[in-house]
């Protein structure tokens, strides 16, 4: 459990994992604006 | 016993080779992934149509790795980096949203402004590739100035493509359209920090794919679901298009086998060649669409316009394709591969055994990869069965050619993959 919780914690601290999700909500909005 | 001991100058010279043959194997893979759409003729709605794609997108991507590797592989990478789900089903998010994009770019637009300006995806490619991976450092002014330059060389050559594939005029939306198109080019582009983590992390792009794709039709039934209003509209909608899904569902298996060879350019030759070198898709398509659907037919100017385009993106994959790693630059890869292992707590020998196209999981088939398998294949016959063939004028013999040569890159490159690292 403690292995689980400290690999999302790293996954949370990582730029690497926010950049895609960023873009992801960015085209999400941009999909709602355009239909 | 650390694989990279073993590691000479050759067997990466061999890995940069499989990489540049996977890139331009995926090339005509995905182009021909066209060629079944192109028989739905249907005013089927077009989140349907990418719907009905990632279907057999889905039973691809859960078939083909069965078949060549067995589910217990997949369950041994998992185990070894199991952080990396996360990563495959946010790219496949990221596919989902972005194709969706592309058909309202197509439609507001046109295809001749939309596809360059989304294949500009492999431009931010190169960015990622540089900032987070280490790729093309300490490459050499020669080696920069091949795939920075290749990559421009091809945009120029893609819009000639496109400007000459150009069917209709723009529908009157150009500033929703160039923005979807864009969108969709940034989206795919950055769909790749998700593939090189993956890959210099040391998993298999076969395990890669089969959560991957679990974000893709996740991310698109629910797009689908809120563009249609509800489950009864989108079933109803998927029940009078049933005589064309299986043209649908064809083009996505084989849009998956081009895919497939993309992932193997990502892991050995990086994403700042292998977008590039994959993005020769769309000479493909063209190639499929103006010798065997007899589009472009008495257009003089068009068709002068599609050779020098053709032409022109080819020299920029070669560019690209000659500028593989030096030793200097693969080392610096390995430095990168080695701070993610440290990050996630990923054994060191697995991370360094997948960067050089050594296996350490088993790869036995069990009765559940047969059955993925059965499975996939009776969906694909009993659609087949009922599918309407559209009258279409056919080119035979340019369509014999375009499959014999996609053909032999599909069986001389996965042979080389499976002898070199048993695809790995």
């Amino acid at each position: 459990m403690a292995v689980t919780r400290n690999r999302l914690t790293t996954i949370l601290r990582d730029v690497q994992f926010w950049v895609p999700v960023l873009v992801l909500l960015a085209g999400l909005m941009v999909l709602q604006w355009i239909r | 016993m650390d694989p990279l001991d073993h590691v000479d100058h050759a067997r990466l010279k061999t890995l940069q080779l499989i990489g540049v043959a996977s890139g331009i194997t995926a090339g005509a893979w995905l182009g021909a992934a066209e060629a079944p759409t192109k028989m739905v003729t249907l005013g089927i709605p077009p989140v349907v149509v990418s719907l009905a794609m990632v279907v057999g997108v889905f039973l691809a991507r859960w078939s083909v790795p069965a078949l060549l590797r067995g589910t217990g592989a997949i369950g041994d990478d998992v185990r070894q980096a199991p952080h990396l789900v996360v990563w495959a089903v946010l790219a496949g998010c990221l596919w989902a949203v972005a194709n969706t994009l592309t058909i309202y770019a197509i439609k507001d637009i046109g295809l001749s402004i939309a596809f360059p300006l989304w294949n500009s995806n492999s431009l931010l490619g190169i960015v990622w590739g540089v900032v987070f991976f280490s790729e093309l450092r300490d490459a050499g002014r020669a080696r920069w100035f091949g795939v920075a330059g290749g990559a421009v060389v091809m945009f120029a050559g893609a819009t000639l493509l496109a400007s000459a594939s150009a069917k209709q005029a723009p529908a009157g939306h150009a500033l929703r359209g160039v923005a979807a198109a864009l969108a969709a080019g940034v989206m795919w582009g950055t769909m790749y920090i998700p593939y090189r983590k993956a890959y210099l992390t040391g998993m298999n792009p076969l395990s890669f794919i089969t959560f991957f794709t679990v974000g893709e039709l996740v991310m698109m039934t629910v797009i689908a679901l809120s563009d249609q209003g509800g489950v009864s509209p989108l079933a109803r909608e998927l029940v009078q298009a049933r005589a064309v899904l299986f043209w649908l569902f064809a083009g996505g298996f084989v849009w998956v086998l081009g895919d497939l060879f993309q992932q193997y350019a990502a892991k050995y030759v990086g994403i700042s060649r292998g977008i590039p070198l994959s993005n020769t898709n769309q000479l493909w398509g063209l190639l499929w669409g103006t010798l065997v659907f007899g589009e472009l037919r008495g257009a003089g100017a068009a068709l002068t316009q599609t050779i020098a385009g053709s032409v022109i993106m080819a020299l920029g994959a070669a560019a690209i394709a000659f500028a593989t790693a030096t030793g200097a630059e693969h080392a610096r890869w390995q430095v990168a591969a080695h701070r993610e292992g440290a990050r996630y707590g990923v054994d060191e020998h697995y991370v360094r055994a997948g960067l050089t196209g050594h296996g350490t999981t088993s790869t036995r088939r069990s009765w559940v990869d047969w059955a993925v398998v059965l499975l996939a294949t009776a969906v694909l016959v009993g659609f087949g069965l009922v599918a309407r063939v559209p009258e279409l004028a056919l080119e035979w013999r340019a369509m014999a050619a375009l499959v014999g040569v996609s053909g032999v890159l599909l069986v001389g490159t996965g042979w080389a993959l499976w002898r070199t690292t048993g695809f790995n």
